[in-house]
């Protein structure tokens, strides 16, 4: 930031006659611009460096310390452990079912997700044209609804014994699993819940997206005889790309760090099928202040959210230009 | 999607840490009881919104204290205490959960209780214990609760059954009537998993006659564990009770429309019962524990801790025996429904004379508390595991024994 108000003097201050004091007064003038720019940005240093550089720098230093419950009121006394936590991870049995279970979440989360919010999205911008601002809010309303008020909503929906899908299913002579008491469908409804929840985002994206596409250019399609699936298929979605993209790998990291859901819902159960890296971190961390291991658990989901996203960013390149 | 990087916030909390606690300390001399100051307390829960009104009535005896009480809600109180405790800035008595003790004592940070002037014989054994770190008490306890049985009287009766069950056998036999005979849906509801299942299965482990901890060491693979694990699993396996269960599920609902007969729980569930569902007056009891070898409970609790850094000290110790001595006890049954911790209170009055409070009462006499360990939420979240493993039917109770064993063995110092 401050390296451009540093070379601005210098096309001035060379033509000047050179004089004995020329260099100094230069460098003098060149550092009072300089500190003017650092004092500017200093609001803004000091709220990063506070706020984001320490705690980032903080968890990756503890992540080679054993710090623990007592290193609360003495954390220096923090032993320096190496790579313990590390190797301790990957033995872990919990966290590789953690590890697998966000997989699991994203792998199938993720591309439902876009899917379901591009169709949307495509409908709302061509097919409805009544009604469109209703169902752009019912869509969206999801986004900005507290996740108490959702679980509140959703464990009525799944309850085995009297909720709405349990209550359907009897209607129509059939009994309803136990969504959130079976290992097998506690993950998958909480992924459709997901699903439900991160839609809106997407699709207020892609139809931002959706209008930047030009005209002339469906229309030309159009002339060129192109039916509406080849008109969707390329035109829309190679247009759409770096839309698409950005959603992609947003929705993607939102749900690597997924904890909300199986937080409210399962909280991590039954027998750890719904346990992702973030509740585990959690309740390391402050269920039984293990703080060291922990942070180490951070790093390693950190790691891999940056590798999956700069994987995305290249595989997912915008290839029109 | 405002979902902010989980890594984020487990740094910041710590970095909180690191940075407050740069500032921590203490220094400057204490201030005697009888000076002008303002004493400030942390309670939880209702505690915390009833503490107010004591502390009002508490100032117009003694016009030099000031009580300021916070109010800490408990789903907080954890996380605040410890940052509280790193940052050196706990204030001057707060609310302690008896589950927190040892974790408290061991980060140094509570002051010693002076035994000539709290006696061990006011109180019940199990409250006291729970205050018991290596010898030394850090807090007076204030209030307890212990875990008993409730059951439908009216179904009973149509079952056929029409007393208590005093032992395992006729627990067993009771939900097994309730479901043949009555038509309950289900026999008595236990809970299967998740967290704090060890709160239910613990008064099955202690009246087989089990203890947590011998010798300073876990004592989770022994005959009572495999016993009470067994039974506890037992009422999974026969369909009595059932084996899923939801975060925030609540049983009091399920007990009002005669769905589940029976549950364990604490004191707080009859105030619940009475408020809630109304139409069961009279068609419901409370019982002591179904024993095994013994009737023994689990108790819990709250107890009243100095912060070692307090300046107070005399005041705190002054308020702290207005809460704990058998008046100030009684008072604040009237105002709170909580138990008092106090023996000497229960000579009077409703918690003299109510058959219901008589049972938690004699429950209470012998229960057994939690021993005050640093590491018990993760003690808690391994036995938690070896119960889900059993009632699940993944494990025998002799293998979830042994895991739990094996799994805590290094948690106990």
């Amino acid at each position: 930031m401050s390296a451009p108000t540093a070379t601005v003097p210098k096309g001035p201050v060379e033509t000047a006659k050179p004089t004995p004091s020329g260099p100094r007064s230069r460098r003098r003038r060149a550092g009072v611009q300089q500190l003017a720019g650092w004092l500017f940005s200093t609001p803004f240093l000091v709220l990063f460096a506070v706020f984001m550089a320490l705690p980032i720098i903080a968890t990756l230093v503890m992540s080679f310390t054993d710090f623990g419950l007592r290193n609360v009121t003495d954390p220096l006394s923090a032993e320096f452990i190496g790579l313990e936590n590390y190797t301790k991870l990957f033995q872990d049995d919990k966290f590789l079912k953690s590890l697998f279970n966000t997989a699991y979440f994203v792998v199938v989360g993720v591309p439902l997700t876009i899917g379901a919010g591009l169709v949307i999205a495509v409908l709302l911008n061509n097919g409805i044209d009544r009604m469109r601002t209703f169902f752009r809010i019912g869509f969206y309303a999801p986004v900005v609804t507290s996740i108490v008020a959702i679980a509140v909503v959703w464990r009525f929906v799944l309850d085995p014994a009297d909720g709405l899908i349990a209550g359907l299913a009897t209607e129509l002579g059939m009994t309803a699993p136990d969504f959130l008491g079976s290992e097998t469908l506690a993950m998958p409804s909480l992924i459709v819940m997901a699903i439900w929840r991160n839609l809106g985002t997407v699709m207020v994206l892609l139809i931002a997206g959706l209008q930047a596409i030009p005209q002339d250019v469906r229309e030309a399609a159009r002339l060129d005889g192109a039916g509406a699936w080849h008109e969707f298929r390329l035109i829309t979605v190679p247009l759409l790309r770096p839309t698409l993209l950005y959603a992609t790998v947003i929705t993607t990291i939102g749900y690597l760090n997924v904890f909300e859901e199986p937080f409210v819902m399962t909280n991590g159960g039954p027998s750890n099928s719904t346990l992702t890296v973030s509740l585990n971190m959690y309740r390391e961390g402050f269920n039984f202040f293990h703080m060291g291991y922990a942070s180490a658990m951070a790093y390693v989901l950190f790691v891999a959210i940056m590798g999956i996203t700069v994987l995305q960013l290249r595989l997912l390149k915008d290839n029109t230009k | 999607m405002h979902r902010t990087a989980r890594t984020a916030s487990v740094a910041v909390a710590i970095a909180a840490t690191f940075g407050i606690s740069a500032c921590g300390g203490s220094g400057g001399a204490e201030v005697a009881a009888d000076e002008k100051q303002t004493l400030t307390v942390w309670a939880m829960g209702t505690e915390g919104e009833k503490l107010g009104e004591v502390a009002a009535a508490y100032k117009k005896v003694n016009p030099n204290v000031t009580v300021k009480v916070t109010p800490v809600g408990w789903d907080v109180a954890h996380q605040k205490l410890v940052s509280a405790a790193a940052a050196g800035n706990l204030p001057d008595v707060t609310q302690m959960g008896s589950t927190f003790m040892g974790e408290f004592a061991e980060l140094g940070v509570l002051e010693p209780v002076d035994t000539k002037e709290f006696a061990k014989g006011d109180f019940f054994p199990a409250a006291w214990e729970s205050n018991v770190v290596d010898g030394e008490v850090y807090g007076v306890p204030w209030y307890v609760d212990t875990r008993v049985l409730y059951y439908r009287t009216d179904l009973a009766q149509q079952a056929g059954i029409t007393k208590a069950p005093t032992n395992w056998a006729e627990l067993s036999a009771l939900a097994s009537a309730y479901q043949d005979k009555a038509e309950t849906k289900w026999g008595i509801s236990l809970q299967p998993y998740n967290l704090d299942a060890w709160q239910n299965w613990l008064p099955f482990f202690y009246s087989a006659g089990g203890e947590l901890i011998k010798d300073g060491k876990p004592a989770l693979d022994g005959e009572a564990a495999v016993k009470s694990l067994t039974e506890y699993a037992s009422y999974f396996d026969k369909g009595l009770a059932k084996k899923s269960v939801q975060p925030g599920y609540d049983v009091i609902k399920d007990f009002g429309n005669g769905s589940v007969p029976m549950f364990m729980s604490g004191p707080w569930q009859t105030t619940n019962i009475a408020e809630n569902q109304p139409q069961l007056k009279g068609k419901w009891a409370a019982a002591p524990m179904p024993a095994g070898t013994s009737s023994t409970s689990f108790a819990g609790g709250s107890s009243l801790v100095i912060s070692k850094d307090s300046k107070h000290k005399a005041a705190a110790r002054e308020f702290i025996k207005h809460l704990t001595d058998a008046k100030g006890q009684a008072d604040w049954y009237q105002r709170t429904t909580d138990l008092p911790a106090n023996q000497a209170a229960w000579n009077e009055g409703k918690l003299a004379s109510d058959p219901n409070l008589k049972v938690f009462r004699s429950q209470m006499e012998s229960a057994k508390a939690i021993p005050a360990l640093a590491k018990w939420a993760e003690i808690g979240s391994k036995i938690d595991e070896a119960i889900e493993s059993v009632t699940q039917g993944k494990a025998s109770p002799e293998q979830a024994a042994k895991k739990m064993q094996s799994a805590t063995a290094g948690l106990v110092e």
